[in-house]
């Protein structure tokens, strides 16, 4: 008996509870039927689709592992072929020393591999502060140059003035 | 003459930090496909045809289950 892994999408005009009842129901019962044996179960919840299939945007998603006997294998494709609410499905074998991970794992391992460049981000951020720093200054050379232009007006009109009063 | 040295590139794949080249992980998976979202030449990430071999089934199994996309789309 091999180990297999079955990807499958649900359709997603149902309710979450709804998905994971046909998860349950037309997946897990029928590779029991078949005579296999479910090792692993593991259900997405909702996700979107990279494109669209079937002209609809996401799905629910659902993994699971089992072992089961390879003549069975052509039997269950066609079982969930006809299933209407699977959308698609993907059986591949897996090798049984390499143990199963759970969405939650994958994500957070995606998160971890992802924060890594954040520690050179300061860099960018030292880059935005002196930015702000030059803004900051600007604001100032312009805070300092209205006074000028008031000394300025000041002096033009002390200089009309005395024209005015030599006139 | 002037010689180059350059460092020796290892594969990320055969240094242990992955050990299994999973499909369904498609943040991993993404790192090595083109803006255009074509597979990446081993040539541009440095990766042994052992394992070249291994990701390109697995990006091909997410796109099938629309993990990844075959093609960029532009807006």
């Amino acid at each position: 008996m091999k180990k297999y892994e079955l990807m499958a999408i649900i359709v997603n005009n149902v309710d979450e509870k709804v998905a994971q009842d046909v998860a349950k129901s037309s997946i897990l019962k029928r590779i029991t039927e078949f005579g296999g044996k479910i090792t692993f179960e593991d259900f997405w919840g909702e996700r979107g689709f990279a494109y669209k299939i079937n002209g609809e945007k996401w799905g629910y998603y659902f993994v699971c592992q089992f072992e089961i006997e390879g003549k069975n294998i052509a039997k269950l494709e066609r079982e969930l072929n006809i299933d209407t609410k699977i959308v698609r499905f993907l059986i591949t074998t897996v090798d049984s020393d390499i143990a199963p991970e759970k969405y939650e794992d994958i994500q957070a391992r995606a998160k971890a591999a992802t924060t890594k460049p954040e520690e050179s981000t300061p860099v960018e951020e030292k880059e935005s502060t002196s930015k702000k720093e030059k803004t900051e200054k600007e604001v100032e050379e312009v805070q300092k140059d209205t006074p000028k232009k008031d000394a300025v007006d000041k002096k033009l009109d002390q200089i009309m003035n005395a024209a005015s009063a030599e006139l | 003459m002037t010689t180059i040295k350059r460092k020796k590139f290892i594969c990320t794949f055969c240094r242990g930090k992955v050990k299994n080249i999973d499909y369904k992980d498609a943040q991993l998976l993404s790192q090595f496909i083109t803006y255009y979202r074509s597979i990446q030449n081993r040539f541009h990430t440095g990766i042994c045809l052992k394992h070249q071999k291994e990701l390109a089934v697995a990006i091909k199994r997410a796109r099938i289950m629309g993990l990844l996309p075959f093609v960029r789309h532009e807006k």
